[in-house]
């Protein structure tokens, strides 16, 4: 393949040929191909910053290709690939160009040298990615995409600010370590951590991710936050800070996901709890810990991926993705239970599993650090995640009690790509070292020790055991038709409330001194009315003509004034 | 052909077209195709000069001496050309355009429209490429007239009360401040010219510059500055082709791009940067800025919104200028090209919606997406741009504004000009975010089933409306990749003084 | 609602054939002992190999187990402590969100009615 600056630039021109793109199964054949050209224009490619050039003094790097960028490049053009397979029927040319530009603008940003390239397919990011929300095409779906799009363009404009202040501080725009040291630095950090959902600013993920579209919320979970997560680890590892805002994310989502309904919600909240084990290894910041965050993103896309599209599947075939609503599906979806449970075992950090390869290297670097409670943390999280992912997914929807659903499995189509990514996810647990062979850092890492596996096995199956005992005795919390108050009230029913409040005041204010003010402007007009009489210059109205007049005399006037 | 020549012909061309257009009036193709030409023409040569500009060329011409020292000269400098650039160029596509709408919406009295409309751009290059303050000043006002008759055009009651506050507000504001402003000036240096680094500098009392230069920023009411803004909005009677190009290219920009040469030229960037004179005018256009995106989110009028949605961006470019750094003069000379091409866009779109389908409220275009898919992908387009975000034009003068705030020192208006972006998305995106996917009102979707309903075939407006529409949606986007030459162009904008020969 | 699907798998596919009856309650009592009997194992494999943990709490048999469990059921107790505070009927951001839209659309609104839309 011709070197081209950066694989964005594939995503960028199918999407401006795919509408035109007739019969249907030629454009979904393009679009299938998309993914893997553009892998093949950085496949092969040495090292190194390609598309280089200065745009008003400022030096723009399109594509630096490193052992950090690769991975992610890798994955994210994976990820496109089964996002794409799976929306293999969506005929909604909305949802398909949305979809490569939301995928060429992840890999665009991850690619990006420099901030300023950094800043454009950030952006094209959150505007891409809304239409996959839009296209739910519903009241509800169109403003919870408002929503998200506000936090996102926020979270852009933030970064925006950020790179001004960071350019006008260093006269650099290169994007490499920053650490927090200035307000610009701040500021980019804080972009980051909107994107990345850090805690407090996460509410647009849960908010988002369950109102898009079936195929959309699948290719929504792999890149925003993701994306966010190699900026951190591009530019604040080893920051301090990190560590604390990760243990506190992979702990606070499990008691949500707990008892949220909306399956699509629970993987929400999962996914927050997983990337918070990411930043953690960011915050570590030693090879070993980003390592296992580059590792952890990558078996993490695929593993969400999978659990998004098999409730996604069920969504697809039953028509809701409410725990209440659902059950027994077993009995009609098989094949698509067993991806599920693979991903359920996968993202519960099962042995064999690439959960288990990737989660490892987190908590090790952890413990090698000293950092007791953080790691204590984790292992509490990975609990949690075994409880709303491994266990309340797979047994809310094809187990438990008989909702009476009697449906078609899913289409080949997302079979397939379950099945695809459901091999990988085994395949990297069973080969680690496929995985650890293209990760930043050389790696000395063994995770099939006795000790490990047996510790791992005992917290998992003890923890399902505890499952089983609570469902026995009846413990267990109900699946109830309900919505969970979250952070996001603040924004959706405080604010609004606080400035309709505002609002009132202000214009009773208004009104009151407008009244006062016209009643004693009327009775000066009056006035002025009276004295002139209805015939006098005043009361005319103005013609155009005579206003020219007007202009010149007073002109004269001033000029005369002027030299006097 | 010299290029004083040229300058003399770029203002010519309109001028004469008037009378060509009266001539031609029967004749309505003859008349339009005039129209048409004439934009073309005077295109070419704002172009040529352009390129002489370009290349370090500075064309005067001196027409009359009314008295000694007062004198209608005319003289370029790169920010006229560059604001006779944007008004020429886009009196082109507004002329194919004004074709498609006034014949799509049957409006009465065209000739007397187009005679208007073609003596506005001759006025508005006049303003461009005006040597001094006095020049200046006549122009603006004969710009204020001869745009009169097109905001009232449909004279409907609404339309004279709209022209009436229109008229008004212009002509107060710029001869109870902006002649004032004139005459001050010319008292205290003995000039009007406008020279690089100022004129002012050492010849006023230090204490007295915020003063002078609050008569020109309230003179100057086609800046729409608050509490002056009030005309714009009202001037949203006038048939689409008028807001778009009069009030979102051609008289605007004259307002804010007398602000900035009257700040470059007059004040110096440097000798108000020193005084400190335009802190409040910062300030002031901060207010604006959010105040009128606040007030745009409650309009559910499109080009009320349009209307509010300008004022707040106009201040952006007196923004640039009150920050007084060469930065700021770089941000809002940019923001008047990108700004005057995403909102012309917007405009145009307003009205092919109003042709096509009758609709002027935001809440009535739900769904009217599918039958217009290219005009509401334009308004994305144009409203992305006017948000600031990639790969559009507008993202580009935001971050040299930025920067601007930066190099002042001004925290606080990063801030406002963040907040700014995002309260645009709300009030400029939800437009065609309804209009592609929500539901007919009154009506609920279901999540699986919403995204299947085939689409009715289009109803878009007329090709002369369309095309138009077009062109300047992906001069959006083409303005993103090529900023980097209007980037150099507006380097050489004087801001120092120059240095004696 | 199991008790339906009794010798009813004629319709379904031949995965799911194999898998039929996994929710009768004799099986899953069955699948539980399994369970059981197999953390018993894990608990007691402790005392067979050498363990090299990072901390000295990881060198108490069996820890991870125990943990695990306890943590688990701690929870979900947590949890629905927390349901007690957050829980609000389904409509309760209405028409602003997608919670009950489906069900609306398809004129089966949800039996909670004590949200009251913020319009």
């Amino acid at each position: 393949m011709p070197e081209i600056g950066t694989p964005a630039l594939v995503y960028m021109v199918a999407a401006l040929i795919v509408p035109f793109v007739r019969p249907a199964t030629l454009r979904q054949i393009l679009l299938l191909a998309v993914p893997v050209l553009g892998l093949l224009t950085f496949w092969q490619l040495p090292y190194g910053t390609y598309g280089t050039f200065n745009l008003m003094n400022m030096h723009i790097g399109l594509m630096r290709l490193d052992a950090l960028s690769y991975v992610f490049g890798l994955i994210f053009s994976l990820a496109a690939f089964l996002a794409l397979l799976y929306a293999w029927h969506v005929r909604d040319t909305v949802q398909q160009v949305a979809t490569l530009l939301y995928a060429g603008a992840g890999l665009g940003a991850v690619f990006a040298a420099d901030l300023v390239t950094l800043f454009v397919f950030w952006e094209g990011t959150a505007i891409a990615s809304v239409f996959l929300i839009w296209a739910r095409r519903t009241e509800g779906a169109y403003a919870t995409g408002m929503r998200y799009l506000i936090v996102q363009v926020g979270s852009g404009v933030i970064l925006l600010a950020g790179i001004v202040l960071f350019y006008r501080e260093t006269g650099s725009i290169a994007f490499s370590k920053m650490g927090l040291e200035s307000p610009a630095t701040w500021a980019i950090f804080l972009a980051f951590g909107i994107k990345c959902a850090f805690p407090l600013l996460h509410n647009w993920l849960q908010d988002a991710y369950p109102a898009a579209t079936i195929t959309g919320t699948v290719t929504l979970s792999a890149f925003t936050t993701k994306l966010a997560v190699y900026a951190l680890a591009r530019g604040y590892p080893g920051t301090e800070l990190l560590i604390y805002i990760g243990a506190t994310m992979t702990l606070f989502p499990v008691f949500f996901a707990a008892v949220e309904n909306n399956l699509r919600r629970v993987l929400a909240y999962s996914l927050n709890n997983q990337l918070g084990f990411m930043v953690v290894g960011v915050g570590i910041g030693t090879p070993l810990a980003l390592n296992g965050t580059v590792a952890h993103a990558f078996c993490h896309i695929l593993y969400k991926a999978l659990l998004f599209m098999s409730v996604g599947a069920v969504m697809y075939r039953t028509g809701t993705s409410k725990a209440s609503e659902l059950g027994g599906l077993y009995k009609s979806m098989p094949l698509t239970m067993i991806f599920c449970v693979v991903g359920a075992m996968s993202i519960s950090a099962f042995p064999l599993f690439s959960g288990f390869i990737s989660k490892s290297l987190i908590l090790s670097a952890s413990a090698d650090t000293g950092h007791f409670f953080v790691w204590l943390a984790l292992v509490v999280a990975s609990v949690g995640v075994l409880e709303h992912s491994g266990i309340k997914i797979p047994y809310f929807t094809f187990f438990a009690h008989d909702a009476g659903h009697r449906v078609k499995e899913a289409p080949f189509h997302m079979l397939l790509a379950m099945g695809i990514t459901a091999a990988l996810c085994i395949g990297l647990g069973v080969f680690p070292s496929l995985l650890y062979g293209i990760l930043p850092y050389a790696v000395d890492y063994t995770p099939y020790t006795v000790t490990h596996v047996v510790t791992q096995l005992q917290l998992l199956l003890f923890a399902g055991l505890a499952f089983a005992v609570l469902i026995r005795t009846g413990l267990y919390p109900a699946e109830i038709r309900s919505v969970n108050l979250d952070f996001d009230w603040t924004y959706r029913r405080l604010l609004p409330a606080a400035l309709s409040g505002v609002a009132y005041l202000v214009q009773g204010t208004w009104r009151f001194a407008s009244r006062i003010v016209m009643g004693r402007v009327d009775s000066l007009i009056a006035g002025v009315y009276r004295a002139h009489g209805p015939q006098g210059p005043l009361a005319r109205t103005w013609p155009t003509g005579s206003m020219v007049l007007w202009i010149a005399v007073l002109l004269g006037m001033t000029l005369v004034l002027a030299y006097i | 052909m010299t290029d004083a020549n040229a300058l003399l012909l770029a203002l010519a061309i309109p001028t004469i077209a008037t009378f060509l257009i009266a001539a031609s009036g029967s004749r309505p193709n003859i008349r339009d195709g005039i129209s048409v030409v004439a934009s073309i023409a005077t295109f070419a040569v704002v172009l040529r000069l352009l390129e002489s500009i370009m290349a370090g060329a500075r064309p005067s011409v001196t027409l009359v001496e009314v008295m000694p020292g007062l004198v209608i000269n005319f003289s370029i400098e790169p920010l006229g050309m560059l604001f006779a650039t944007v008004a020429s160029g886009l009196w082109i596509v507004t002329a194919i355009y004004s074709i498609g709408y006034m014949r799509g919406a049957h409006e009465k009295k065209q000739t007397r429209f187009y005679i208007c409309f073609a003596l506005a751009i001759a006025a508005a290059l006049a303003i461009a490429f005006s040597g001094n303050l006095f020049t200046l000043f006549i122009f603006y006002e004969v710009l204020t007239l001869s745009t009169y008759p097109l905001v009232a055009h449909k004279e409907t009651p609404e339309a004279r009360a709209g022209a009436r506050v229109y008229l008004g507000i212009l002509m107060t504001t710029s001869i109870l401040f902006l002649l004032v402003a004139v005459i001050w000036t010319w008292n205290l240096t003995g000039t009007m010219e406008f020279r690089a680094g100022g004129i002012l500098e050492g010849n006023i009392d230090p204490a007295f510059v915020p003063f002078l230069l609050a008569l020109f920023a309230f003179g100057i009411g086609k800046a729409a500055l608050m509490p002056f803004h009030r005309w714009l909005p009202a001037a949203m009677v006038a048939p689409t082709p008028v807001s778009a190009l009069l009030h979102a290219v051609a008289v605007v920009k004259a307002g804010v791009f007398t602000m900035l040469k009257v700040g470059t030229y007059i004040f110096g960037i440097g000798f108000l940067g020193r005084t400190g004179a335009s802190e409040w005018l910062v300030w002031l256009a901060a207010a604006t800025i959010l105040i009128a995106s606040i007030i745009a989110l409650t309009k559910d009028d499109l080009k009320a919104r349009l209307a509010y949605s300008t004022v707040s961006q106009l201040s952006y470019i007196t923004l640039g200028m009150a920050l007084a750094n060469q930065m700021g003069i770089v941000g809002g000379a940019m923001h008047i090209v990108m700004h005057a091409m995403g909102k012309i866009t917007l405009f145009m779109c307003a009205g092919a919606i109003y042709v096509a389908a009758h609709k002027t409220k935001v809440s009535e275009l739900d769904g009217l997406g599918r039958k217009m898919p290219l005009t509401f992908i334009a308004f994305t387009i144009a409203s992305l741009s006017i948000i600031g975000l990639p790969p559009f034009g507008g993202a580009w003068s935001k971050w040299y504004l930025l920067l601007s705030a930066a190099d002042a020192g001004q925290l606080v208006i990063i801030g406002v000009l963040m907040l700014s972006s995002l309260l645009n998305v709300a009030y400029l995106l939800s437009i065609p975010a309804r209009a592609f996917f929500a539901p007919p009102r009154g009506q609920m979707a279901h999540s699986l089933g919403a995204a299947a309903s085939p689409s009715k075939g289009w109803e878009e407006a007329p090709l002369f409306c369309l095309v138009p529409i077009c062109l300047t949606a992906l001069g959006c986007i083409a303005l993103f990749f090529a900023v980097g030459g209007i980037y150099e162009y507006l380097l050489s904008i004087p801001i120092l003084p120059e240095t004696a020969p | 609602m199991t008790d339906q699907s009794n010798g009813k798998t004629e319709g379904m596919p031949p995965l799911a054939r194999l898998l039929s009856g996994i929710d009768k309650p004799r099986n899953v009592a069955r699948l539980f002992y399994l369970l059981l009997a197999v953390c018993v194992a894990l608990g007691l494999a402790d005392f067979f190999y050498s363990k090299h943990g990072y901390f000295a709490v990881e060198e108490f048999p069996a820890i991870y187990g125990l943990f695990g469990f306890v943590v688990y059921a701690a929870v979900i107790f947590l949890a629905k402590g927390l349901r007690l505070i957050i829980k609000r009927p389904e409509n309760y951001y209405e028409p602003f969100a997608i919670d009950t839209e489906d069900e609306r659309a398809a004129g089966s609104a949800p039996e909670a009615t004590g949200g009251k839309p913020n319009a």
